[in-house]
């Protein structure tokens, strides 16, 4: 008979956890808005490019305007998910306060309950940078400026998104009025003024930044209610 | 009115053959006599405080209340139930406040007041604040926003209803007739003041002194109400006699 021939039990190698892919609950979009207020008007403007975070291109048709009332328009750059949870949720609250109060809600009212929406996710934050633009109700245009848990400010021009680093500049020169030499006029611009320098700063901005392109909507709130026009960037 | 009464009108739940509530009925009769008057510039609110004894303190009675700085509200009838409607309405305001930074407008302020007016019943469930019966307290409810100023009645019931002038309570059919034959739309604030006051005087069973009234103004102007004091109730009193 043939002796066994045992050896040791192999040692138990140490169990590891499997090693999944972290969630990731956020991703940028990116994409560029800005929003310049007159004296009775506004003039917003955000591209339409949807990127995957990187270098890859999801759409080239996502718009970031968001009409709230015929009087005030939302425009978000961030986690287009996140902006169309939000989107939603205030339209939502604006149809209910409309039945509760009989009347829209005011641009003013709008910008306070927004703050709240956001700072009531405090610590689960929607991934969106906001300006709420449109004119109050003395038909006076005024934008406001949001970061992605609430805290905001009331001013006459503002920006957000990928681009906001290289338009910022240009509107602190022509609506602000800022590093000016020679200043021509009591300051006031016209709307259409404003829509045209608008185009060339978000074109600016598409020229530099890899996430902002493909075409901007041009939006115009005022007494006459919210009007939008289309503007071609480049593709590249 | 209460013939078939007997078995119906314990609970709340059960409407009697007629379709009545008679719980809610009998809370609409324990209402005192008060007056409301609007017009363009304002309203005004008059209430009479009934001291029922002279060793009795009649600033510890109070019948006209603020909910708002553009809200307030007179009240009649069960006193003490007023206290949780207007907890309830001051809540609310300044919760519109928060949410909207705004003022609350007047209608959706008395809305939410009749809301909680109708939250009463037998089968509540647990978590909610327990009222077996209905309020027996009736409201005039003036405020101004952004449509102006307006004078609203909220009964026991949960029903509300807009008037120019309004009177209610004990004697208050008289009063309105008296308000009806009177009242025109172009009266000035002032007019408004002298007409709600004469009309109380005439409803009440003592003579009208800066004790046993309180008045209250809430105008479009300023935006805030006022509730007078013992100088300008006497200033207010002495233009009756004239």
């Amino acid at each position: 008979m043939e002796t066994l021939k045992l050896s040791a039990l192999p040692e138990q190698s140490k169990q590891q956890p499997i090693n999944h892919g972290r969630f990731e609950a956020y991703v940028d979009n990116g994409g560029t808005v800005m929003a310049v207020a007159g004296k009775d008007y506004c003039v917003i403007a955000g591209d339409t490019r949807m990127s995957d975070g990187g270098y890859g291109i999801q759409t080239r048709h996502y718009t970031k305007v968001f009409q709230l009332t015929n009087k005030c328009v939302l425009a978000t750059s961030g986690m287009q998910a996140d902006t169309i949870a939000l989107q939603k949720r205030l339209k939502l609250m604006l149809e209910t306060y409309q039945k509760e109060h009989g009347k829209p809600m005011s641009t003013p009212a709008i910008a306070q309950f927004l703050s709240n929406t956001l700072y009531y996710k405090r610590f689960f934050p929607y991934y969106t940078f906001n300006l709420v633009a449109g004119v109050d109700e003395k038909g006076e245009g005024w934008i406001w400026t949001y970061d992605a848990v609430g805290s905001h400010e009331r001013v006459k021009y503002s920006s957000q998104g990928s681009g906001n680093q290289l338009v910022i500049p240009l509107l602190d020169n022509q609506v602000a009025k800022r590093n000016q030499q020679i200043i021509q006029g009591n300051g006031d611009v016209s709307c259409d003024q404003v829509v045209s320098f608008v185009k060339d700063a978000i074109t600016s901005a598409g020229e530099r930044d890899i996430y902002t392109g493909d075409f901007a909507d041009i939006v115009v709130v005022d007494k006459d209610g919210v009007r939008w026009e289309k503007f071609e960037l480049k593709l590249d | 009115m209460f013939l078939t009464r007997s078995e119906y009108d314990r609970g709340v739940n059960t409407f009697s053959p007629e379709g009545r509530l008679f719980q809610v009925e009998y809370a609409l009769e324990a209402i005192k006599l008060g007056i409301g008057v609007q017009c363009e510039e304002g309203v005004v609110l008059a209430v009479e405080k009934r001291l029922t004894s002279p060793l009795l303190e009649p600033s510890s009675i109070q019948k006209v209340v603020e909910i708002d700085y553009h809200l307030i509200c007179a009240l009649s009838g069960l006193t003490a139930d007023s206290r949780t409607i207007i907890d309830h309405a001051r809540i609310e305001t300044q919760n519109h406040r928060f949410n909207y930074d705004e003022p609350m407008g007047v209608e959706s302020c008395v809305q939410s007041i009749c809301d909680l007016a109708l939250r009463f019943g037998e089968n509540r469930s647990s978590g909610e604040e327990r009222m077996s019966r209905p309020f027996g307290v009736a409201l005039l409810i003036a405020g101004v926003d952004e449509k102006g100023p307006s004078l609203y009645y909220s009964d026991p019931s949960g029903t509300f209803t807009q008037f120019n002038a309004k009177a209610i309570g004990a004697g208050s059919e008289g009063a309105q007739t008296t308000l009806q034959e009177k009242y025109s739309k172009t009266l000035t604030l002032q007019e408004c003041q002298k007409l709600a006051l004469t009309t109380l005087k005439q409803v009440m069973e003592e003579a009208i002194t800066t004790t046993n009234v309180e008045i209250a103004v809430i105008t479009k102007a300023e935006g805030k109400f006022k509730i007078y004091d013992k100088e300008e109730l006497a200033a207010v009193i002495a233009t009756l006699t004239e």
